[in-house]
């Protein structure tokens, strides 16, 4: 398995000075939309020492309205300059009419929702010459006229897509915490073939005993155990960290500690 | 049915539409254009604690894009 981190500018020289210990960096499209030639050449020099992947935030795949095409073309314009690995994006409606709701909103998990889906990830398929991964996304609210379970929701879009999925554990072990559902059995009932990459995170409870997905906390071991049970020997594991950095060091253990358990689930489950 | 995610936008991003619907939410949805059966069916599924959490981290999340 690969094990890397999203690229923060906070972080960004702590990433190239130990690059021998991480092996993929997942690069935010938004960032670099309007990125100037000196940016881009920065970029294209961080992809020749490291695998870069491209994740994007904006698209609102999961919408029942088409994507919009401004913004589609602009991450479709990084991924021309970048060349990454793969990109992906979000099982989330960001956006309905003219009401930007500013953050990946859980979309209602029903037919609906997964026509527009297919709709949407072929329009984006065709205009970036390639398919997204498609992450879970991690909710406050149980959307409601949600037909589906989580699990039967994310073997549906697989399905329908054709895509892979980004499996973000954090997200998953919130919405179970948050919903009362069982994350193990969610990964129970994915074919793990059709896993492209795993995200880990931390977040912090609040009121409800809620878990917010803030990528401001440590990743908890439940979900490193959640990793374990995936057993991602050949999967590429991004740590996400959006803020509230911690000494570089302990990154990097976390790293270390998502690979252990990363080998640790394969030898148990074959 | 009138769009579904159109109307979660505005409850996640209309503050005082949000405070009618956690007030009376089978009475606003049906303003909004649900039916009787869709209308109760909003009332039951969103959780009003739940509806309250998801738009201030929104909100948190507009305010720090802008």
């Amino acid at each position: 398995m690969r094990a890397g981190l999203g690229w923060r500018p906070e972080i960004g020289a702590a990433i190239l000075a130990h690059s021998d210990r991480i092996d993929v960096v997942e690069v935010l499209a938004e960032d670099f939309v309007e990125a100037t030639a000196q940016q881009r050449r920065a970029l294209r020099t961080l992809a020749s020492c490291i695998p870069v992947v491209i994740h994007a935030t904006s698209l609102g795949l999961a919408s029942t309205e088409p994507v919009d095409t401004a913004k589609l073309d602009a991450v479709a314009r990084v991924i021309g300059w970048l060349q990454p690995e793969s990109w992906s994006e979000h099982l989330a409606f960001v956006r309905a009419g003219e009401i930007e709701i500013g953050h990946l909103a859980a979309p209602p998990r029903n037919d609906e929702t997964l026509e527009g889906l297919m709709r949407n990830v072929d329009v984006a398929r065709r205009v970036t010459g390639s398919l997204p991964l498609l992450e879970n996304v991690a909710t406050l609210i149980d959307p409601p006229f949600s037909d589906y379970g989580e699990a039967e929701w994310l073997n549906l879009v697989v399905r329908a897509t054709g895509t892979r999925l980004l499996l973000d554990l954090h997200n998953l072990h919130a919405n179970a915490t948050n919903f009362g559902f069982d994350a193990r059995g969610v990964i129970a009932s994915i074919d793990h073939r059709h896993i492209g990459a795993i995200h880990l995170a931390g977040g912090r409870c609040i009121e409800g005993k809620r878990i917010l997905d803030d990528h401001l906390h440590a990743v908890p071991d439940e979900v490193f155990d959640l990793l374990a049970m995936v057993a991602a020997n050949d999967a590429t594991v991004i740590i996400e960290r959006d803020g509230n950095y911690p000494p570089f060091a302990e990154l990097l253990t976390e790293l270390e500690h998502a690979r252990s358990a990363a080998f640790s689930g394969a030898a148990v489950h074959g | 049915m009138p769009d579904l995610q159109r109307f979660l936008a505005r409850l996640y991003t209309d503050d005082a539409l949000r405070a009618r619907f956690l007030a009376q939410p089978a009475a606003v949805a049906r303003e909004c254009g649900f039916d009787d059966a869709d209308a109760e069916r909003l009332a039951t599924e969103i959780d009003a604690e739940s509806l309250t959490l998801a738009a201030r981290g929104y909100a948190r999340k507009r305010a720090f894009n802008r």
